[in-house]
């Protein structure tokens, strides 16, 4: 399958979602199945930010890219910490499109990028998400 | 007065972190991090996608990187954390989570080092890559913990 697609969908934005008030119970229970202990009363772990939910993980006018998709990796950029009582919006892009041939054939791979900022518009992180297609 | 950046040099190996996922952590951390995915809840739903088995969320491995990271070393903070998600990582497996600093910097942002990490099986075949940026505590409170 040719990779051709319109490549104007790079950069719009498919996804804008104000989350709900951090709570302490949230950032507990996150904490708590991975072990993971919190450096200071009401910080959030750094890795806690990919458990926001958007409304839409993948943008409506998404090009067919093949039929399964796997997450194939993460790449996050870190701002400010998050902490109880925060109000974070995320905004998701379409950032790439690209196709790679490799051992097993042709892979196709797209890559959502997701910012998300503080009620104080601090960034909170940069979120690059690798969705691998065959 | 010396920190922790005195102390850490390039190859200092990280204490690593050697468990078994149990099917209910992972379905706990799935419920936590908002993945709805059936093939994080069970081996059934995860079947029904193709898959072997119920699998560990990429995300979850992330999340024992900064574990590693947190108990390794003492008060730091993560500026950047990069995985690639190899293969599936299934629960009821051993697995060791480990790491390597790789470069030290003194930068007008702080003492950064860089990491390798690694999600590996028994076998050593590794599940999960990737690298992290952290900047380490200043003063000297901060202690490395040595594997």
């Amino acid at each position: 399958m040719a990779l051709d697609f319109d490549r104007s969908i790079l950069g719009t934005e498919f996804d804008h979602s104000v989350h709900p008030a951090v709570r302490q119970t949230d950032i507990d229970a996150y904490a708590a199945t991975v072990g993971e202990t919190v450096a200071a009363p009401g910080l959030a772990p750094p890795t806690y930010v990919v458990s926001l939910r958007t409304r839409h993980f993948l943008p409506p006018n998404m090009p067919n890219l093949g039929q399964v998709g796997f997450d194939a990796g993460k790449d996050i950029d870190f701002g400010v910490p998050i902490r109880v009582g925060d109000t974070l919006t995320s905004s998701s892009t379409i950032h790439d499109i690209y196709e790679k041939t490799g051992r097993s054939g042709s892979m196709r791979f797209i890559v959502l990028r997701t910012v998300v900022t503080n009620q104080r518009s601090e960034q909170v992180a940069v979120i690059d998400q690798k969705m691998m297609f065959r | 007065m010396t920190g922790l950046f005195e102390h850490i040099d390039v190859g200092h190996e990280l204490q690593p972190l050697r468990l078994t996922l149990s099917s209910e952590q992972v379905r706990a951390y799935a419920q936590a991090a908002n993945m709805p995915g059936g093939r994080f809840f069970s081996d059934e739903a995860a079947r029904q996608e193709g898959l072997p088995g119920q699998i560990v969320p990429g995300n979850m491995s992330m999340a024992l990187f900064s574990r590693l990271l947190a108990e390794s070393l003492p008060g730091m903070s993560i500026k950047h954390l990069s995985a690639t998600f190899r293969a599936p990582v299934r629960p009821g497996q051993p697995i060791v989570v480990h790491g390597v600093v790789i470069e030290k910097h003194c930068t007008d942002r702080g003492d950064l080092v860089e990491c390798d990490l690694v999600v590996e099986n028994a076998d050593g075949e590794r599940w999960v890559t990737g690298t992290a940026t952290v900047q380490l505590a200043a003063g000297p409170t901060a202690t490395a913990r040595e594997p």
